[in-house]
């Protein structure tokens, strides 16, 4: 999951990136409104977390291009003031849901889960295709009822793949969405993900649940149970 | 208590009205007593010359033989013979007194006959009044002449009944004085009418201002008279400069808030980081994080509470409480999306709030949070106009949440009294709520919902109701 957080205090930033990273996010990090308008537009997000308070374009302003520019992930908004009137402002711009300053890491990576989830279109905490069922919170992949051990990268691709079933993923996106931007782009590497992913998923090799499309990528095709 | 009225707070009407007043019936007052007196002096200068004329139709037509007088032909002024006609002749000599009368004057008699025994001297006129024995008024001509033998000085006298030019004066006086007092009437009534025109400015003026102070409108308009523009523009300015300091406060705050709070979670963010060390330095930063969430819960209660508590009813705008209640939903809905909660909204479109739009929101913000957290299902929200000229604004908040049992309904209120007892987690919206619908002199009361959970009832002018 490909993650912006756009917020003019160093510190706070860098403490956000370290903890989102750590969580698993490939995070991309703007100090100030403008450089955060060029990563939201240019690139493709799976979510956004942008402080209201921000020097320049402030944050409401913000929200409103990044969705005036047609962009549709969720955005998740920070405040230090807590009133209303911003969090108000903010939802009315765009974003889906807010923090109020200070917060704990937990928090953020609690409404962010939920927020990629209802931006896949899941309402439930869990994303249940039986038999399986991935758990975004705990990031653990049950299989018929039983636990499966999966690196960070194969639950990553799992994770991405699952919050967009039916779609095709191409190489390029699915890089995009898994690696931070000075990672060596080598599509070598996710073949081999995705081989041992099916084996931990279907070791028999009679769900199939991530199908190969020639030349175009791959797609996660088990139905929403 | 009423309060006291002093010459100082005389309106300014009423000091215009009574020293107008005043100065009316002065000069009017005078102009009728200097009229009257006129009037008068020239009715008894006239009685006095026809006086005098009928002394010389007597002197013309009297004869005398030795001492004697008598006329020869009948006088001219037939009242001269008619038997208590009001007009008498005499003829008198100082050493003699009374020597002849008129035949008119046969039953008449004087209260005090000593004119007739003062000497007048030759060639002069006398004008005086005298009383009758009846007690009538009379004006008297005496006239001194020197008989044709060079040596007897005799008194020619007529006298006149007062009476018919008495009231000659008297109806003169009753109606110069209602003419005099239906002038005043109507120059008090013109000086009202001119009054009320003048200082209609005035008047408008202060509507203006009350206006402003209900949010009805937000400058003074630039019509007013030369006079005023002066005040009118620096009340603008005044008015001006007091929004912006409201504002520059609040954002003053804001800022305050922000510039703590992001130092506040860089530490918490550190104290994070440290998670997980020998027991005994976990315990340390147990109690640090303890302090961190203290006073972070401390800077945000009393924040708020500054930014709210100071600035109701001073210089209120109006805003639409529906649309303010549909901005929150709308805002909320997407926040508890996932919970599918139902709302059912009763919103009079017309309902106003006279305040400050932020205060408002911060009120439904924090209720309607508390409805969508707690609720199941179902959110029920009304708002209505009540009261005297629908001057008074109720809103209810419902859910059908656990709700808030009847020992704690007050607690829930009162509980913003000290924000340092606050237990870490408990929220501070309520107490919030009740510090802003305080200073706008509202109510808040919590009771149970028929929808299961809590029902929050605002009551914004509660006086409205009692009239």
């Amino acid at each position: 999951m490909r993650l912006l957080v756009v917020e003019d205090e160093s510190l706070l930033l860098q403490q956000l990136e370290q903890g989102l990273v750590k969580h698993g996010y490939i995070v991309d990090v703007a100090e100030e409104g403008k450089t955060g308008l060029y990563y939201a537009t240019e690139y493709d997000y799976d979510a956004a977390i942008i402080d209201l308070g921000l020097p320049e374009i402030d944050g409401i302003s913000l929200i409103q291009k990044i969705r005036a520019a047609g962009k549709e992930y969720p955005v998740l908004i920070l405040t230090a003031r807590g009133d209303w009137q911003d969090k108000v402002a903010g939802l009315d711009a765009g974003a889906d849901d807010y923090v109020v300053k200070p917060f704990q890491l937990e928090e953020i990576v609690a409404r962010l889960n939920a927020l990629l989830r209802r931006a896949a279109g899941f309402s439930k905490p869990k994303l249940e295709f039986a038999p399986l069922s991935l758990d975004i919170a705990a990031k653990r992949l049950m299989v018929n009822e039983q636990s499966v051990d999966l690196t960070a990268y194969e639950y990553k691709m799992l994770e991405y793949l699952m919050l967009h079933p039916g779609q095709v993923i191409s190489k390029t996106e699915l890089t995009e969405h898994l690696y931070a931007q000075d990672y060596d782009r080598d599509s070598n590497v996710l073949e081999v993900f995705v081989r041992r992913l099916r084996q931990k998923l279907d070791p028999e090799q009679t769900l199939k649940p991530i199908e190969t499309v020639r030349g175009q990528g791959y797609r996660f095709s088990l139905a929403e149970s | 208590m009423t309060p006291q009225i002093t010459a100082k707070n005389y309106s300014i009407q009423s000091r215009l009205l009574i020293s107008f007043s005043v100065l009316l019936f002065v000069f009017l007052g005078l102009t009728g007593i200097v009229l009257d007196s006129a009037f008068r002096n020239s009715i008894e200068a006239g009685a006095a010359e026809r006086l005098q004329v009928q002394v010389y139709l007597l002197l013309g037509a009297v004869e005398e033989e030795s001492g004697e007088f008598y006329f020869l032909e009948d006088l001219q002024e037939p009242r001269f013979s008619q038997l208590d006609s009001g007009l008498y002749g005499f003829i008198s000599r100082a050493s003699l007194g009374e020597l002849w009368r008129s035949d008119s004057a046969l039953a008449f008699s004087l209260l005090d006959a000593h004119i007739f025994s003062e000497p007048v001297a030759v060639g002069e006129a006398a004008f005086s009044k005298t009383m009758s024995a009846e007690q009538e008024e009379y004006f008297v001509l005496s006239y001194g002449i020197l008989w044709e033998d060079g040596i007897s000085e005799y008194s020619f006298t007529v006298m006149e009944n007062a009476a018919p030019y008495y009231s000659e004066i008297s109806n003169f006086r009753t109606s110069l004085w209602s003419w005099l007092g239906g002038v005043a009437l109507l120059l008090l009534l013109m000086q009202v009418l001119l009054m009320r025109w003048g200082l209609s400015p005035l008047h408008q003026l202060a509507r203006d201002l009350k206006r402003i102070e209900s949010g009805e409108k937000d400058q003074l308009e630039e019509s007013y008279p030369r006079e005023l523009q002066a005040v009118s523009k620096n009340l603008n300015v005044l008015i001006e400069t007091e929004r912006k300091q409201q504002d520059r406060y609040r954002t003053t705050l804001g800022d305050l808030a922000h510039s703590l709070k992001t130092p506040l979670a860089v530490i918490g963010g550190v104290m994070q980081s440290l998670a997980g060390k020998p027991d005994e330095v976990e315990q340390q930063l147990d109690s640090v994080n303890e302090q961190l969430a203290r006073m972070n819960q401390i800077v945000t209660y009393q924040l708020q509470r500054a930014v709210k508590s100071n600035n109701a009813n001073t210089l209120a705008r109006q805003v639409n409480v529906a649309t303010v209640l549909q901005k929150v939903i709308g805002a909320l809905g997407k926040v508890y999306v996932e919970k599918g909660i139902k709302i059912e909204t009763q919103l009079d479109p017309k309902a106003i709030f006279s305040g400050d739009e932020r205060d408002l929101l911060e009120v439904l913000g924090n209720v309607l949070d508390n409805a969508f957290k707690y609720g199941r299902q179902k959110i029920r929200a009304s708002v209505e106009s009540i009261g005297v000229e629908f001057s008074g604004l109720k809103i209810i908040i419902e859910d059908d949440g656990p709700g808030i049992s009847a020992d704690k309904q007050e607690f829930v209120l009162q509980r913003g009294a000290r924000a340092d007892t606050l237990l870490q987690g408990q929220g501070i919206g309520l107490a919030v709520v009740t510090d802003i619908v305080g200073s706008y002199g509202g109510e808040i009361k919590v009771e149970s919902s028929e929808l299961g959970g809590a029902r929050i009832i605002i009551l914004f002018n509660p006086a409205a109701l009692s009239g």
